[in-house]
């Protein structure tokens, strides 16, 4: 083992020790150490235990506590205590069916698949036709909105896809193609300007927005296996920024993007930016084992 | 929305706003609110002095109870003038302390999730010691659920953090901005920023669909009584709130009337009050009269500039038809 590798190595242990430390008695992981159970932290730290190859010693107590939090509806609540599925239901659904239980993880699929933003729901669109005289994106450009009754955004998008993706790899359907696709040209439909990805507010009153980092990365993930060409300039400004990013969240989402596509440049040095969150901590540890050839995400 | 909260839960997000927020029980507004206007020409050590005197004027009496300053952190652009600056911030979280007061500084971001780095990224950091012991970041703290009485918005309730439902004077603290939807960005819309991201995601877009100025005053029908301390020393014009350009009106502007407050930051930005929808919702056309408001301090016509509109607001402007 190299120098290099075994100081990767032993970061991504130490990672692991960080997240197996801040479990909570419940089963579940707050996104600050102490602090309540929500559903995203959980997820994100059975995700790097599952990158890891290594079994969270409180796995069985961290998948009772997402067993129970799921809904009536098929979807998880962002933590116990809110009555609402919502956009983290996604991410449960990256779990795989073996680990969550069949019947759950199909009920959480079903869900997703009946969500939509609303701007492409047909009762908003003919208001706004009625409204405004101008067609507003249809079924064919559909994504997620991060709470029910609201639009379309990127980042809940992205992961909708990502986790289509993985039952539609175990179990090809039509409906599930259909649905990925609507997302990705969702995702093509909000690209700024400058080729990333920004919350999905491409533009505002005429204005160009700029760019962020996690959500470039997020996308880029989403549209991993889709025409590269496309994306040329989304891969430029990605490796242009990454010398640049400062919240580890937004470093590691650039890189996972990037690796999905094999494009991160060779040489960029390993981030050493502070992670402040739980799901930041899994995050980067996800990344440096994407780099290492396991993407979690599209592997 | 949210739809489907349990009774039980009703009853707890209800205690938590009446019983344990001082500042969000009802109170009716007082007949001509103060609000102070301070001049205040730069970020410097200035400030110190100017802020204990903005608060000795307000009479604040607040020796052992729980403080929480709200910010408004925006964007990654230390250079800009997108964020509260955090020297003001700073100077607050002084002459509270000085009066005795426990605080917190907590936010929660609409856009983008690292908040912890935005604050770094703004200079709370370095001109806050210990800044992340005393801060929370209101998108990931805990929830309860809290019944809008009287919504005026398509809301009937909403999730909101302990940290400001348990406080006992909520102060908003914008920054003075131009905002491409609802005209400007004050002490008002900055209650935005307690609603959890944690649970309505980056951007809030419920906000959005049950109505951008509705649900501004349905926040401050929950928080009738915090107190506004606007950043307006350097503010933004033009396309705000977020790629406008910076707008020196070298002023503070305080109160314990939001809607004061915010109808004289529009005054100062030469702004016609009564045309922000959110202000004419909250406070009926006569309360956001001049005569209606006990300005103290600087007198308007010294400070007033005018902020730069994009065309689609410029009918906000006082002089326009």
């Amino acid at each position: 083992m190299s120098e290099e590798s075994a100081a990767g190595a032993e970061k991504e242990d130490s990672s692991l020790e960080t997240i197996r430390a801040a479990q909570n008695p419940d089963g579940g992981w707050p996104y600050k150490r102490r602090g309540g159970s929500w559903t995203e932290p959980t997820v994100y730290a059975l995700l790097a235990h599952a990158a890891g190859q290594t079994a969270a010693p409180g796995s069985g107590r961290a998948l009772a506590w997402l067993s129970a939090a799921q809904r009536a509806d098929g979807g998880w609540p962002p933590r116990r205590s809110v009555d609402q599925s919502t956009w983290v239901t996604a991410l449960v659904t990256l779990l795989p069916p073996e680990v969550l239980g069949a019947e759950r993880h199909a009920r959480g699929v079903r869900w997703l698949l009946e969500q939509s933003g609303m701007e492409s729901t047909r009762a908003f669109r003919l208001r706004e036709f009625l409204r405004k005289g101008e067609l507003q994106d249809g079924p064919a450009q559909s994504g997620w909105p991060w709470f029910p009754g609201t639009a379309a955004w990127v980042t809940p998008t992205s992961l909708g896809i990502l986790a289509l993706k993985k039952s539609y790899w175990r179990q090809p359907s039509a409906e599930l193609r259909e649905r990925i696709e609507a997302a990705q040209a969702y995702l093509f439909s909000r690209r700024c300007a400058d080729g990333g990805w920004n919350h999905g507010a491409a533009r505002a009153l005429g204005y160009n927005s700029e760019f962020y980092p996690e959500t470039t990365g997020q996308a880029l993930l989403a549209l991993a296996g889709t025409d590269a060409e496309p994306l040329a300039e989304s891969f430029q400004l990605a490796q242009g920024f990454l010398r640049e990013c400062r919240p580890s969240g937004g470093a590691a989402w650039l890189r996972l993007g990037l690796l999905a596509h094999q494009q991160l440049p060779a040489g960029i040095p390993s981030f050493s930016m502070p992670c402040r969150t739980l799901p930041d901590v899994a995050l980067s540890f996800l990344a440096r084992r994407a780099e290492r050839g396991y993407n979690i995400f599209v592997d | 929305m949210p739809r489907g909260i349990k009774r039980r839960d009703f009853l707890l997000g209800s205690a938590g706003v009446m019983g344990l927020a001082g500042c969000s029980r009802p109170k009716a507004p007082p007949a001509r609110p103060l609000v102070a206007v301070t001049r205040a020409p730069a970020y410097s050590q200035e400030l110190y002095g100017a802020m204990r005197r903005v608060l000795a004027e307000h009479k604040l009496k607040v020796r052992g109870r729980r403080v929480v300053l709200k910010p408004n952190l925006v964007e990654f652009e230390p250079a800009s003038t997108i964020n509260t600056h955090p020297m003001l911030v700073h100077a607050a979280l002084e002459a509270f302390r000085a009066l005795g007061a426990e605080v917190r500084i907590a936010e929660g971001p609409g856009h983008r999730r690292g908040t912890l780095d935005l604050a770094e990224a703004a200079g709370y950091f370095q001109t806050i010691p210990n800044f992340e012991d005393i801060f929370t970041d209101l998108n990931l703290d805990e929830v309860s659920p809290v019944r809008l009485p009287h919504p005026v918005s398509r809301l009937d309730s909403l999730y909101l953090p302990h940290t400001v439902l348990g406080c006992d004077l909520l102060v908003s603290m914008p920054k003075m901005k131009t905002h491409h939807w609802v005209g400007v960005t004050l002490s008002m819309k900055n209650l935005f920023g307690v609603v959890p991201g944690g649970v309505y995601g980056w951007p809030k877009n419920v906000l959005h669909w049950a109505g951008i100025s509705e649900s501004i005053v349905d926040l401050h029908s929950l928080f009738p009584r915090p107190f506004a301390i606007v950043d307006g020393i350097v503010g933004m014009d033009g396309n705000g709130p977020i790629q406008g350009r910076p707008k020196a009106a070298g002023v503070i502007v305080s109160g314990h009337d939001p809607v004061g407050v915010d109808a004289t930051c529009c005054r100062i930005m030469q702004i016609e009050p009564s045309r922000i929808g959110y202000l004419a919702l909250a406070g009926g056309l006569d309360r956001l009269e001049a005569k209606n408001i006990q300005q103290i301090g600087e007198r308007l016509d010294g400070v007033a500039t005018p902020f730069d509109l994009i065309l689609e607001l410029r009918s906000l402007r006082r002089d326009s038809a």
